[in-house]
């Protein structure tokens, strides 16, 4: 009897660790998946807000870089005397 | 016949020997041989498998990854473990980007397999498959291919890095790999079981570089630009912040599309960009006044000892050292460097860093060339006062110039601004490095103010002068040798500039090589260039620019005379915005000024210096202004200004 339950507790234990294993498996995959999903995005973002793709758009619609005379530089004010 | 009693005794002999024996063999397999057969079993069910540890991640300095590692598959199909073959070859041919043939062929052996690497997206709906086996790999993943690519190198088959900075930073960025034990069947499959660790993985440190990705776009798009339009060979960016040595943004193009680092690993002549050093060697001893003047021999000079003679484009009666650098005179540096014992144009040019590595962490980092004085022939003191007879690669122009910007003090660039360990502690953090004083403060002051010369009228670098920031800037345009021969016709048109003049922020230096259409003169072609490199990070917003000091900076535009501010309320913004108070409500009235016809930065300096805020309207020159010009108004009043083109 004790030798049944020991052999029960055994299988169960490694059914339960088996279980656990795949669980862990399918998070690692998702997190990859995921994290590959994110990278692509990134990829896809960077390239889209990269100068070699925006500047021609922003051309065609009439836009240009500004001179330095058309950026202006409002001076910050003195830090406060304490 | 032996007696029944006596056969007996035989047939228990017998067996009991053969138990003997049997006990024997079961010591020896048990007792003598045990590990062996232990570990032969073991052997044959489990397997030690390497545990790949993450390498550490590139980033630039504002956290935008530029090198990083990603989980990939390999992927194995088992076509007999298949449950709807034609239905799941299209799947798989379709995500696995195969032409239906070759999965066809593929299929028809026992096992096939695709090493790809496929990225997890990619594998996504395979993982349902049954029969497709996945084997994960970490793969080094570049989100912008051609960013920095000569600097930040790439990583081997091996996984090991092969050039630039994965090359140098291996050690940090490769981590530890871990290992572990799986089971496995008869036939070598692993079960799905739990892998037993013995020891985890240690991922690679993340390094956070110096390079600023927006300026480092800026860099390549423009030399990307410039060379296409020149028709050049090739040529380089170097920017560096000149206040802790970090390089900022490192470009390097050429015509035959190879990625060589040459800004750190090929030298050149830079003619008149060294114009500055004997100068400073010549302020340094104090071999020569602000207002002494040589004469400029109507543009041909012959000197003893030198087969061809000095030549000037433009020359001017007399010159002053200023004058020499402002127009880059050949003749006159030639004839004030003359006044220096060749050990002091040496140390001068040694001080500055010529002919030394700067230690910038990048592997193969050229020296340069400048010889001993012993080894110096009649013309050298000359050659190396107007830029031959010595190279340097960008990178080292870039510090020594840096040392300009940097009150005298010459420090080594880097390209690593932080190191953290794989739990994010900060194990470094880069400090300014000073290398030595090559000049004292106020020789560098006076040698920027020489600097400031060239981009005024009249100067060579005139066509990189911004209107609103002064530049502080030397051009350079020398022969260029190629298989150690200077090449007729072959230039190497460059440029280095210190923004803005106070208080510099930013040291660019571009180079140029053999550009054949149009000029090849610097002043045509690297100097326009560094300006519109210029304008653009200005008009970008998260450049790695203090624009608190920049604002601070006197404008060029601001040197002619303003109208005073009356004193009463410098500024009336201040950040954030304080409460209104009764003391707000009691400010005197005061006349809008009348800034109509001037740039908008300059006339909303005006209006902010008056206490009044400002709204903008339209770009370009102030058409008129609401309250108009003249009419009073409390001080803290929005005045807007309609801006319109300049015409």
């Amino acid at each position: 009897m004790s030798l049944l339950a020991a052999l029960w507790a055994v299988i169960a234990r490694q059914t339960a660790s088996l279980n656990a294993a795949r669980a862990l498996t399918d998070l690692r995959a998702e997190r990859a998946g995921l994290e590959g999903r994110r990278d692509e995005l990134e990829r896809r973002i960077r390239t889209a807000g990269s100068r070699a793709v925006l500047l021609p758009r922003a051309e065609k619609l009439g836009l240009r870089l500004p001179a330095d005379t058309e950026i202006i530089l409002v001076p910050a004010p003195p830090p406060p005397l304490n | 016949m032996a007696k029944p009693i006596v056969r007996l005794s035989f047939v228990q002999a017998g067996v009991l020997g053969a138990l003997a024996l049997l006990v024997l063999r079961a010591g020896q397999v048990q007792i003598v041989e045990g590990r062996r057969h232990a570990a032969e079993a073991a052997a044959q069910r489990t397997e030690h498998v390497v545990l790949e540890a993450r390498r550490g991640t590139l980033s630039d300095r504002h956290g935008t990854a530029l090198a990083l590692t990603q989980e990939t598959y390999h992927v194995g199909i088992a076509p007999n473990e298949l449950r709807d073959p034609r239905t799941d070859a299209a799947v798989i041919a379709r995500r696995l980007r195969l032409a239906p043939r070759d999965l066809d062929r593929a299929l028809r052996r026992r096992y096939a397999w695709f090493s790809g690497p496929y990225t997890a997206l990619d594998v996504e709906p395979l993982r349902s498959v049954r029969g497709v086996h996945l084997e994960p790999v970490l793969r080094r993943f570049y989100p912008s291919a051609q960013f920095a690519r000569a600097v930040i190198g790439r990583v081997g088959d091996d996984g090991l890095g092969a050039s630039g900075l994965e090359r140098l930073l291996d050690s940090l960025l490769a981590g530890t790999p871990g290992s572990a034990v799986v089971l496995k069947d008869r036939a070598g499959r692993e079960y799905e079981s739990p892998a037993r660790v013995i020891a985890q993985p240690i991922p690679g440190h993340d390094i956070v570089l110096t390079l600023d990705a927006e300026l480092q776009e800026i860099a390549q798009r423009a030399l990307d630009d410039a060379l296409e339009r020149m028709d050049a060979e090739g040529g380089d960016v170097v920017m560096l912040d000149p206040v802790t040595g970090e390089v900022l943004a490192v470009a390097s193009r050429h015509r035959d599309g190879s990625a060589r680092p040459s800004a750190f690993t090929e030298t050149f002549e830079p003619g008149s960009l060294a114009k500055i050093f004997a100068a400073a060697a010549l302020l340094e001893h104090g071999r020569v006044k602000a207002t002494e003047r040589v004469s400029g021999e109507g543009g041909t000079y012959r000197m003893r000892g030198r087969p061809t003679p000095l030549t000037d484009e433009h020359p001017l009666p007399s010159l002053t050292l200023a004058d020499a650098i402002r127009v880059s005179s050949n003749i006159a540096l030639a004839k004030f460097a003359a006044r220096l014992e060749p050990s002091e144009q040496y140390e001068t040019l040694r001080a500055f860093g010529v002919g030394t590595p700067t230690g910038i962490e990048f592997p193969a980092e050229a020296q340069g060339k400048l010889r001993l004085p012993s080894e110096w022939t009649g013309p050298s003191s000359t050659s190396l006062a107007i830029g031959y007879e010595l190279s340097v690669t960008p990178v080292q122009l870039a510090a020594a110039y840096g040392a300009i910007a940097n009150d005298g003090v010459l420090l080594q660039p880097t390209l690593i601004r932080e190191i953290r360990d794989p739990s994010g502690a900060v194990r470094y953090r880069h400090r300014p490095e000073p290398v030595r004083r090559a000049v004292t403060s106020d020789v560098a002051a006076r040698l920027r103010d020489l600097l400031r010369g060239v981009v005024e009228a009249g100067g060579t670098g005139e066509r990189a002068a911004l209107a609103n920031f002064q530049l502080a800037a030397k051009t350079g345009t020398a022969r260029r040798v190629v298989d150690g021969r200077y090449a007729p016709g072959q230039y190497t048109a460059s440029f280095a500039a210190l923004f803005p003049a106070d208080d510099p922020q930013l040291v660019v230096v571009m180079k140029i090589d053999n550009p054949q259409k149009g000029s090849y003169f610097a002043a045509q072609t690297a100097a326009p260039v560094t300006r519109s490199m210029l304008e653009q990070a200005l008009a970008a917003r998260t450049v790695a620019l203090d624009r608190a000091r920049l604002s601070n900076v006197a404008p060029t535009a601001e040197r002619a005379p303003l109208e005073e501010p009356d004193g009463l309320v410098p500024y009336v913004m201040s950040v954030p915005p304080p409460p209104a108070s009764d003391s707000d409500r009691v400010q005197p009235k005061r006349a809008v000024p009348d800034v109509t016809g001037r740039p908008l930065r300059e006339a909303a300096l005006t209006l902010h210096r008056r206490g009044f805020r400002v709204v903008v309207k339209g770009w370009g020159v102030v058409h008129h202004s609401w309250p108009a010009a003249g009419a009073d108004a409390k001080a803290g009043t929005t005045v807007t200004l309609f801006a319109e083109p300049r015409h």
